[in-house]
């Protein structure tokens, strides 16, 4: 087994069974070719066909000896309704003017989502098969040299979240682009060792990314292992897996434990590479409220033509939009977007939130991770382990796949023997 | 029924969101309360941390957090806290804000305008609803209280236009008019 087997792309819809799709019945009637042309016209105006975008209108059959057979979709069929009783007026003129004999057949409810889907529904009734029309690198595959790069930053999450006795979630925020770790975290939902000071605070928390080194740290790699001896084999204390868990926490004596209830490591990693944007950038936050035009003009040279790729045109620095406000289109073709942003060609400077950024986790996240990361604008997300109970990348829900939601990842699963966690020698 | 008292809290905040709205912040404002009292405030903070989890939710709770640590609660006696607890946000949280208050275990929340795009109460996901596989308990939600006052502090944040969006790829409608 190479190693870009061991990369799933989680994709944005539940995946059907290839031979057991979901259909729905629909009336079809054969007609006269040459009244083809008519007849669906006539169609779109009087029965079009909604919610079954993806499915043609019209069937072509060659028959033996040449001889073409078409057949047309005249309207959904509903349950127990075998006669033409429900059939809308407009339409049963339509079948007596053109002495139509329609019939029961099904159709493929939902759009196909790879080749495999669309060849199969064809075997019903033809319908049409839109590959996405933006890829965000990895989604049709990884070439071995990238495969490597992802198992090596998931192997430092692993070790990460077992580098402690404790097994918790842990997180890695990386920039592919550069191969550089932009910022870490573990869960701190048991231990958070507070810090009111907060410069102590920003110091933490820049302790614990990575801005310089370009690869991993050997010596904390060093550190990592030694301490895995001290490994207890519960998943109890990861974050995402029992959001609930902390309301059991008995109070510590020990001033330095407290507990979060949502200090999850995604969490943490955001707050981490904000803190580390901050610092490396200080300047566009003191210029920000006095000059709004400098501040916009900055941003916008500043982000590279890769980091721009999902980004959506109408972005807010906070989600809550403006319930009436209907005016962004939800549908935008990204690769369009794309082409555009093709045109700002300056190398990058400062990203905007974590565009352009992966993040690497354990478990894969709960709702509120897996929504954070959409808020920072993370790119791609990798995780080892589902989530059986609270995952929203696949598990339970799938965020990947809301369509309001104003940007997108894309979800890869490493698959990592269950006892990764257990032994940390690589 | 709306009573008087959540009036007099969704306008404390109203009033976190018009400190938001102040600070260039998207504006989103909330208050917590217990035992018929404020006890938390928090608004939008997105911009001024470049992080954008700092949703005003987000930031009452911490606050919350932090004073009760400062108290030696232990955490069932936070727990117990929290499912005393109200919040008052002038929009519906969204699906992070809402998976962390059923997290957390608030009694209830009440909330402006609701939020089409990424609603956690309702709109998008319901994760304020009992939901016994993954031993979620919900918590009680009404929408829809002084939602015009929320739009419209929306509506005037989106027409000066968002300073801290990356370029458009399109013309701004209200481009001209700043």
């Amino acid at each position: 087994m190479t190693n870009n087997n061991l990369i799933l792309h989680i994709p944005d819809e539940p995946p059907h069974d290839l031979h057991h799709q979901p259909t729905v019945s629909v009336f079809a009637s054969s007609i006269d070719p040459k009244h083809a042309n008519q007849i669906v016209r006539r169609l779109n105006q009087i029965a079009p066909l909604e919610d079954l975008r993806h499915v043609k209108r019209i069937q072509k059959k060659v028959l033996e000896g040449g001889q073409i057979q078409l057949s047309v979709i005249l309207c959904l069929a509903y349950e127990g309704d075998n006669q033409l009783d429900h059939v809308p007026p407009l339409l049963q003129e339509l079948i007596s003017s053109y002495q139509l004999s329609p019939f029961i057949t099904k159709v493929c409810k939902y759009a196909a989502t790879s080749k495999e889907e669309w060849q199969e529904q064809c075997k019903f009734w033809p319908t049409s098969y839109h590959p996405r029309t933006y890829n965000i690198d990895g989604i049709t595959g990884f070439s071995e040299e990238d495969s490597q790069s992802v198992l090596k930053f998931m192997q430092s999450a692993v070790e990460l979240a077992t580098s402690d006795g404790l097994v918790v979630n842990a997180a890695v925020i990386v920039d592919p682009s550069a191969k550089q770790i932009i910022s870490t975290a573990r869960d701190e939902v048991f231990s958070w060792n507070t810090c009111k000071d907060e410069s102590c605070y920003r110091k933490s928390d820049l302790s614990s990314s990575h801005p310089i080194s370009n690869s991993l740290d050997p010596q904390k790699l060093l550190h990592l292992r030694s301490s895995c001896n001290h490994l207890k084999q519960s998943y109890a204390r990861v974050g995402c897996l029992y959001p609930w868990q902390w309301a059991e926490q008995q109070s510590h004596s020990e001033s330095s434990y407290y507990c979060h209830p949502l200090r999850h490591a995604a969490i943490v990693s955001i707050e981490s590479s904000a803190a580390r944007d901050r610092h490396l950038f200080p300047n566009d936050e003191s210029s920000k409220e006095k000059n709004l035009e400098s501040d916009h003009e900055s941003l916008s040279t500043s982000s590279s033509s890769k980091r721009q790729k999902t980004v959506c045109a109408t972005v807010e620095g906070d989600d809550k939009l403006n319930a009436q406000s209907q005016t962004s289109n939800q549908i935008e073709d990204n690769d369009k977007l794309n082409t555009h942003s093709q045109t700002s060609n300056l190398l990058s400077a400062r990203p905007y939130l974590c565009t352009g950024y992966d993040i690497y986790l354990v478990w894969e996240p709960c709702t509120m991770c897996a929504m954070a990361l959409v808020h920072q604008r993370i790119r791609r997300i990798f995780y080892a382990f589902p989530n059986p109970k609270t995952g929203a990348l696949g598990s339970v829900y799938r965020l990947q796949g809301e369509k309001s939601l104003n940007h997108h990842y894309a979800v890869f699963r490493v698959l990592l023997p269950e006892e990764a966690l257990h032994k940390c020698d690589t | 029924m709306t009573s008087p008292n959540t009036l007099i809290f969704m306008e404390l905040a109203i009033q976190q969101a018009k400190l938001a709205l102040d600070a260039l912040e998207v504006p989103v404002g909330c208050v917590i309360v217990e035992d018929g009292k404020v006890i938390a405030s928090g608004r939008n903070r997105t911009t001024e941390t470049r992080n954008a989890t700092r949703h005003a939710e987000m930031e009452a709770i911490d606050v919350l957090l932090e004073q009760w640590q400062k108290n030696g609660l232990s955490m069932t006696e936070v727990a117990k806290k929290f499912s005393n607890c109200s919040l008052y946000v002038t929009c519906e949280p969204c699906i992070m804000c809402a998976s962390a208050l059923a997290t957390l275990g608030i009694k209830d929340v009440f909330y402006g305008c609701s939020n089409d795009k990424f609603g956690g109460c309702g709109s998008i996901l319901s994760l304020h609803l009992k939901d016994t596989a993954s031993l979620n308990k919900g918590f009680k939600c009404a929408g829809g209280i002084m939602a015009t006052e929320a739009i419209i502090l929306l509506r005037t944040f989106y027409d000066q236009g968002n300073p801290n969006a990356p370029k458009p790829h399109r013309p701004l409608a209200h481009q001209a008019t700043t």
